[in-house]
């Protein structure tokens, strides 16, 4: 039986991507670089919202694992991408960790420290200022099995998806294309000794 | 295994009378992998100088930081500035100072596109 989705073409169905991740934070750069790439080659977001999507998928997994699945277990991230449309980023934990939050206190915490920026002391940016300004949707959501969902969705717009961000006062404007971590000439004087730390 | 990271310091007060001024410079990416060892480095060198004490951030090798580290950047500002010190940062990287742009950050902290405009802007 041909269904709806049978009619769509195979290049322009939405993309499903799905990383279980063991709760060992070593392996987050990892998911950063993946998410890069996915971003940058499939989704058709600008390499700015490449590298804004390594922040909010690096946030949303530090978040899990710190408070939402305990050592020894898995985190499961989902990608699903709709080509020059939106990509939407899936969160889920057991909630077996150390300090699990209901959807509720995820929500009230987020609008408190969104309200009293003052507030945010070591912690907290990532989802009040980081997740919240750069998505359009955050949700929480409790699973049956006591863990935690967290789901956002940006959608492309394509004035927000130009290449170079605005002018910055005095520096001219930033240019998304220079390779992140290319060696620059590090002119520090000779003379002085350096030390590692 | 964490996140390569290096940060090294470098003393240039000879260059300024009066001041203890340091360049650290960071190669490397900060996460949660990394950040809390890291940050006690950087602790350790803000309270070798209880006073007085100008710090530059050369951040032109860093490709990535975390909430937290910036978390940790505006605590070691904060004790910096209370001490009559200065903090600033030099040669970001366009993705990072974006995130630092979206968290506010840039609006406090002096930064600058080089580590010599940063060097000359505390003379």
């Amino acid at each position: 039986m041909n269904t709806q989705e049978d009619q769509i073409p195979a290049s322009e169905k939405p993309i499903k991507i799905t990383i279980i991740l063991s709760t060992t934070a070593y392996f987050i750069s990892g998911i950063r670089d993946f998410t890069f790439n996915l971003v940058k080659n499939v989704t058709g977001f600008s390499n700015q919202w490449a590298f804004r999507f390594q922040s909010i998928v690096d946030e949303l997994c530090n978040n899990s694992i710190e408070h939402g699945s305990r050592p020894g277990e898995d985190i499961k991230i989902t990608f699903i991408s709709e080509k020059n449309k939106s990509l939407s980023v899936i969160v889920e934990d057991t909630g077996t960790g150390p300090k699990p939050k209901t959807a509720q206190e995820m929500y009230q915490a987020v609008e408190e420290l969104k309200k009293n920026p003052w507030q945010i002391g070591i912690r907290g940016r990532g989802l009040a200022q980081i997740i919240s300004k750069w998505t359009d949707k955050l949700d929480f959501e409790d699973l049956p099995t006591k863990g935690l969902k967290i789901s956002i969705i940006k959608y492309l717009n394509p004035e927000e998806n130009k290449q170079v961000s605005a002018p910055r006062i005095n520096l001219g404007a930033l240019d998304f294309n220079q390779p992140a971590y290319a060696a620059q000439p590090n002119n520090i004087g000779i003379g002085a000794p350096i030390a590692t730390l | 295994m964490a996140t390569p990271i290096t940060i090294t310091s470098q003393d240039i007060s000879a260059d300024y009378p009066n001041k203890t001024v340091k360049i650290l410079t960071f190669s490397g990416q900060l996460d949660e992998s990394n950040v809390d060892d890291e940050a006690k480095k950087i602790y350790k060198v803000i309270e070798s100088t209880p006073k007085n004490l100008f710090l530059i951030f050369d951040f032109s090798n860093l490709g990535y930081l975390n909430s937290k580290s910036i978390g940790y950047l505006t605590d070691w500002y904060s004790r910096v500035i209370d001490t009559e010190g200065k903090m600033i940062l030099a040669g970001l990287l366009p993705n990072v100072e974006d995130i630092l742009n979206v968290v506010g950050l840039t609006q406090i902290m002096e930064h600058y596109a080089t580590l010599d405009e940063a060097k000359v802007a505390l003379k």
